[in-house]
């Protein structure tokens, strides 16, 4: 499979008065034509953060510091704003998670959707506009030609974020970046956006990153998983082994603090203590603090480990210790 | 079988826009305007058993939280009883009924917003014991130290202000806030929907062990279908307003009968299906304003039927307290 994006030993900084905050401190993944990569983690992790570094979306006091971002085999990692421009929107778009980040207010879905074709490429508007009511229709929207004519207040929740995923896929990208573009919906709804969002993929052959907080939605969603811990992957693998044999014992924690038919009504396995303060992060391994199987050799930061198809960051897997 | 703690009698609240001085001189003129009236709860029958947990399990919009309100005694209903130990809350003397109030305790879903800025922590957690002389003052801070530990915040910690926690410690000093009063019947509404997973699951273990020390009742509003799973012994699922089913957890999550139910069951994402097709159900949920005719789900309804457009369906109740408002759920 082709790579269609490598990010390498990417590190974005954020220089506060408060010190630097390394909210992405060292990442690499690759992801490949029409495959879907899980980035999971819990609030502060960096997830976000990665995302918005591939579309060169880093504000002050934040900057990319090390790292290349190879998108089909070009690093656009500090490219020229026209550069990104040229990209953004077009080979990779993004979908955030209050489609209001999407959407302006002001304007029609119609002049929206349209103005995201003409900004890219040349062609008569009234094709703009044809392939605005297309997309609209691609994701099950009823009677797109009315819908092109509202403002957004007047759609639902679900229906805002249905056309920020017409947006995405207008131009037929590469690559799409999805930041929690469920969380803020009801069950029935989130479903049918991945419904949508999964139709699509495979009908392009476009790849996504699809970045969350919730387990369950990457498992039944993703090839591949990436498990982000302050700042940092700290394992990745196929979904499956992920899942079913995680190695790190963070995702281990993660996995068992999900309530399951399995284990109603019994305590849940926590993890203690808190997401620590990326202002003052543990030296070495940032988990350590709070990890069961933690040692003196976490002091020192642990190197990705390639186990099979896998990657890790510990000292301490946990089939190991399982198997001791 | 213990006595219901709580019940809910054919429990209504509605929600009016009033008419401002344009709209009643246009009304008069002869213009066809109304008041827009929102039947947010509409006549829900629950009993809430001493000791139980309840879940309470819909999608935004649906009611879950208005009604958790109601129970609490932040709202009136605007129409049928609320039966606290068997009697009714509307007429009972006002002394039973501080008691009462006391005796139901709510917590929010956002830790941010529910606790007061301005105040230290010991404020929050022993102002309410102290009104109402629950400890007497020389006692506060010992029994807010105590309260402290029990939810797992440390003493030493009471002098500082909310914002200098985290959301999973201040989600504990709203539980704590809660506690101090010594109440019988907790009411989350949502309480662990805005934590991380690491931070949501040492809540819920407390929740439990919370349970178990104080013999508590609960009323746990969630959308989240695998959190109910885990903490509820029976679940009631709304819909626009309505209870459209409700059963044992066990026979929710094994025998769903109505056609919302098992939607939910099927769209929930789990950990243990992987790659699966997504194949959602059509529609939105309807607007309260202009709720449809018949059954509030028809118009989703896979299986819905002529009748389904006409007639709402009555909760009816069959095998071990297993109910459904559906009116062809033995067919399915």
């Amino acid at each position: 499979m082709t790579a269609v994006l490598e990010v390498s030993g990417l590190k974005t900084h954020f220089f506060t008065h408060a010190g630097v905050v390394k909210a992405v401190d060292g990442v690499d993944f690759t992801v490949s034509k029409g495959e879907v990569m899980g980035l999971v983690g819990e609030s502060g992790s960096g997830k976000s953060i990665t995302g918005f570094s591939i579309l060169g979306l880093i504000d002050q006091p934040g900057r990319i510091v090390e790292g290349a971002i190879r998108f089909n085999g070009e690093d656009i990692a500090n490219a020229p704003e026209a550069k990104l421009k040229a990209i953004r929107g077009n080979k990779i778009s993004m979908i955030f998670q209050d489609p209001m980040m999407t959407l302006n207010p002001v304007l029609r879905i119609d002049t929206q959707m349209m103005e995201a074709i003409l900004a890219h490429e040349a062609v008569p508007k009234k094709e703009a506009w044809e392939r605005s009511r297309d997309a609209l229709g691609l994701v099950g929207i009823p009677s797109p030609e009315e819908r092109l004519r509202a403002y957004p207040h007047q759609l639902s929740g679900g229906m805002r974020q249905r056309v920020s995923i017409a947006i995405a896929f207008l131009n037929k990208p590469d690559l799409i970046i999805a930041d929690e573009p469920t969380t803020a919906l009801d069950v029935t709804i989130q479903a049918q956006i991945i419904y949508e969002a999964q139709k699509l993929t495979r009908q392009t052959g476009t790849a996504m990153i699809w970045i969350t907080h919730d387990l369950a939605v990457v498992a039944g969603l993703a090839d591949r998983i990436s498990v982000m811990y302050a700042g940092r992957i700290v394992e990745q693998g196929q979904t499956d082994d992920v899942i079913d044999r995680p190695l790190h014992p963070y995702t281990v924690g993660l996995l068992g603090s999900v309530p399951t038919a399995n284990n109603r009504g019994e305590r849940l396995f926590q993890i203690e203590g808190m997401t620590p303060n990326m202002l003052a992060l543990p030296e070495g391994c940032a988990f350590a603090p709070r990890c069961g199987s933690a040692s003196a050799a976490c002091k020192v930061p642990p190197p990705v480990e390639h186990i099979a198809d896998r990657e890790l960051r510990c000292y301490h897997p946990q089939a190991q210790v399982a198997a001791q | 079988m213990t006595a219901p703690l709580v019940e809910i009698r054919d429990v209504s609240k509605r929600f009016a826009r009033r008419l401002d001085v344009a709209g009643k001189i246009a009304r008069k003129l002869g213009a066809d305007i109304r008041e827009e009236v929102v039947h947010a709860v509409d006549e829900v029958n629950l009993d809430i058993r001493e000791g139980e947990v309840l879940g309470l399990v819909g999608e935004s919009g649906c009611g879950k939280s208005t009604l958790g309100r109601v129970v609490a005694g932040i709202h009136a209903p605007s129409s049928g009883q609320l039966l606290f130990e068997g009697s009714d809350v509307a007429t009972m003397s006002s002394a039973d009924k501080r008691a009462a109030t006391l005796a139901v305790q709510m917590i929010f879903q956002d830790p941010f917003a529910s606790l007061n800025p301005r105040m230290r922590v010991e404020d929050i957690i022993g102002e309410a014991p102290r009104v109402h002389g629950i400890v007497s003052r020389s006692d506060v801070p010992d029994y807010v130290d105590d309260v402290m530990r029990k939810v797992g915040l440390d003493p030493s910690l009471k002098r500082r202000y909310a914002h200098q926690f985290s959301g999973g410690q201040r989600q504990r000093i709203g539980i704590a806030r809660a506690l101090a009063v010594k109440p019988k019947f907790l009411v989350c509404d949502e309480a662990i929907a805005a934590l991380d997973v690491s931070i949501q699951a040492q809540v819920i273990n407390l929740f439990m062990d919370l349970r178990e020390e104080f013999g508590l009742t609960y009323l746990f509003i969630s959308h989240d279908l695998s959190v109910v799973e885990h903490i509820a012994d029976r679940v009631a699922i709304m819909y626009l307003g309505r209870i459209v089913e409700s059963a044992s957890t066990e026979e929710i999550f094994s025998a769903p009968r109505h056609p919302y139910t098992r939607a939910l069951l099927a769209e929930a994402p789990r950990l243990d299906q992987r790659k699966r097709d997504f194949a959602p159900i059509e529609g939105e949920i309807p607007s309260p304003l202009a709720p449809p005719d018949g059954c509030f789900f028809n118009p989703r309804c896979p299986h819905a039927q002529e009748l389904c457009r006409q007639k709402q369906p009555k909760l009816e109740t069959f095998g071990e307290a297993h109910s459904v408002a559906c009116h062809y759920w033995k067919d399915l």
